[in-house]
């Protein structure tokens, strides 16, 4: 369904600081897969998603979505199929919006936008629900400006944005690593809710081994540019933390030196 | 009592510039010059236009139109030639000033004896001083409903989206660079047709009439926020006028404290840094932060 084929990104090409970033990617994502992506600082797992979703091109290679080719799409109609949550809570809402103002601006990922209000009786009354899904109150908090929300609550949103109208792929990068560890359990949580309900394609990149292993049925490991481990089905499930650190030294040739990587103990 | 009267005329006509300005700088985050040179672009081409016997009705909405082609130019500019949005601005609004003096074939025209918009409103039995703030009020109620109207849309909230967080609403399949290029040309649009609205009151367009207009759109959208706030988008644009109000008043105050004309200007630049490097009507305020 999404295929990458011998994609390469580098930064500052033709001067000192070139930087290859990704380098000769394959990659091959089913339909209905829940990826997560784990690699030590630097690897290029961001600059992956950002390439998918088309936030710079790429430099060589393709990406195919569904049989079509969306390398030179821009990154605005590549939205209409990509849903994205970021690190950063500050990144995926609108701060001085009110949460209802925010969560109308995902009906629009797929549709072109006209001169017809932006909220109306009846997805006001969706929003309604779809906010009290989530246990956190907001329901009734529809009129209150984001800027004036947690991180977590924002995550929350931003995530109810990124998937209200069910996209063909879904890209998480580190959507929980800004947030406190009982936020962080929330939104996973809710994370594999809706992925799993959807049936979206995801891919989610992680710093968390334990969450890594548990969410999601394929596991993707990547190193200076490359996907160095490729972990799908049985295998991944009776995955341990420590087999994978052993199989990360044996892939990448090198001890594990992810400084933030969190190797999951237990609670 | 005639202070007052001048306040409110004034107060409306330039409040039609100042929600201009309200779009770009507040709605859009993008601190646009191009108002110095399409505010008398539309002074240029209503006055031009009255002057050789034209509708003054039709001449308002030529000078919208040409407001929203310089405003456009500059979103070209911005977007496409990649010019950063400051000096985006002031390209167009130094080509502006050739442009205006073209139009006009000179560097001042007056509107003596000519039919504007006030002839015709007289002519209904209206007294002429109520008949201007009667157009005044109708106009600048006109604006600042459709405007709201604009930003409760779908499109409206793209645009709004796209000043608050670009990167947001690119991965929600906005098309920023559009609506930056909207967003500009509407601006413009109504600052041009505030200047066309002007020179009709004052009887007459001037090369220089433009000078100063950003600062003083930027001290009425402060002004009104410090006493409203931006609780809504309604909230919003009445404030812009109300602050255009008060800044009205304000001048017409100094002036009767002794002040010349030519002092103004920079009484009013006083004000607005005054405003924006105080921390905490800064962080009310959000503005001028890039
Ligand atoms: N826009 C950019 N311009 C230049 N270099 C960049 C840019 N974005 C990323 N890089 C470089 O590309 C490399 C990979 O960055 P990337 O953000 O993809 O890593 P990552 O795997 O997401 O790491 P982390 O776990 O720290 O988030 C880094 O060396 C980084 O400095
Ligand atoms: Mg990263």
């Amino acid at each position: 369904m999404l295929k990458l084929k011998k994609v390469t990104k580098v930064f500052n090409k033709g001067t000192i600081n070139e930087n290859v970033v990704l380098r000769d990617i394959n990659l091959d994502i089913n339909d209905g897969d829940f990826v997560s992506i784990i690699g030590s600082n630097g690897a290029g797992k961001s600059t992956l998603l950002n390439v998918i979703a088309g936030v710079f091109p790429v430099d060589d290679g393709s990406i195919i979505l569904d049989d079509q080719d969306i390398t030179r799409l821009p990154e605005y109609e590549r939205a209409k199929f990509i849903g994205r949550v970021f690190q950063d809570p500050m990144m995926g809402t609108a701060p001085s919006m009110t949460i209802e103002e925010n969560l109308s601006m995902a009906c629009c990922r797929t549709i072109t936008r006209g001169l017809r209000w932006g909220l109306n009786e009846k997805n006001r009354k969706e929003f309604k629900i779809k906010l009290a899904e989530l246990g956190l109150g907001l329901e009734n908090r529809m009129n209150t400006k984001v800027e004036l929300l947690s991180g977590g609550q924002r995550q929350a949103i931003t995530l109810l944005i990124a998937t209200m109208v069910k996209p063909k792929l879904l890209l998480l990068d580190e959507h929980t690593a800004a947030l406190d560890p009982s936020t962080v359990r929330l939104i996973n949580d809710l994370t594999e809710e809706i992925v799993l309900q959807k049936g979206i394609t995801t891919l989610m990149i992680t710093h968390n081994m334990e969450y890594a292993i548990k969410m999601g049925n394929r596991l993707i490991m990547m190193d200076r540019g490359q996907v160095v481990l490729d972990i799908k089905g049985a295998d991944k499930a009776l995955l341990t933390v420590d087999e994978l650190v052993n199989m990360f030294e044996n892939a990448a040739n090198k001890k594990f030196d992810d400084d933030r990587i969190m190797l999951g103990l237990r609670n | 009592m005639n202070l007052l009267f001048t306040s409110i005329e004034q107060g409306l006509v330039f409040g039609i510039m100042a929600i201009g300005v309200y779009i770009t700088f507040k709605v859009l985050d993008f601190p646009d010059l191009t108002v110095d040179g399409s505010f008398p672009l539309g002074a240029a081409v209503a006055s031009i236009m009255i002057f050789n016997g034209g509708n003054p009705f039709l001449a308002l909405i030529l000078s919208a139109m040409a407001g929203m082609i310089a405003g456009y130019i500059t979103g070209l500019l911005n977007t496409r030639a990649k010019i950063s949005g400051l000096l985006a601005g002031i390209l167009t609004m130094t080509a502006l000033y050739s442009i205006n003096l073209r139009v006009m074939g000179q560097a001042n025209v007056t509107l003596l004896n000519t039919k504007t918009i006030f002839t015709y409103i007289e002519a209904l039995g209206i007294p002429y001083r109520w008949g201007l703030i009667l157009a005044f009020v109708i106009a600048a109620a006109v604006v600042k409903i459709l405007l709201d109207s604009f930003l409760k849309t779908q499109i409206g909230f793209a645009l709004r989206a796209t000043g608050n967080n670009p990167d947001m609403a690119r991965s929600l399949g906005v098309n920023t660079d559009a609506m930056k290029t909207l967003g500009l040309s509407m601006s413009n649009g109504l600052v041009a047709l505030s200047g066309g609205l002007v020179a009709q009151y004052q009887g007459f367009a001037d090369i220089g009439m433009g000078i100063g207009t950003v600062v003083a759109g930027l001290a009425s959208v402060i002004i009104g926020e410090m006493i409203i706030g931006e609780r809504s988008v309604g909230l919003a644009t009445f404030s812009a006028l109300l602050g255009s109000f008060i800044y009205r008043l304000s001048i017409g105050i100094a002036l009767r404290l002794g002040f010349a004309t030519t002092d103004l200007k920079l009484l009013t630049t006083v004000l607005v840094i005054i405003a924006l490097s105080t921390p905490r009507i800064r962080s009310l305020l959000r503005i001028a932060s890039s």
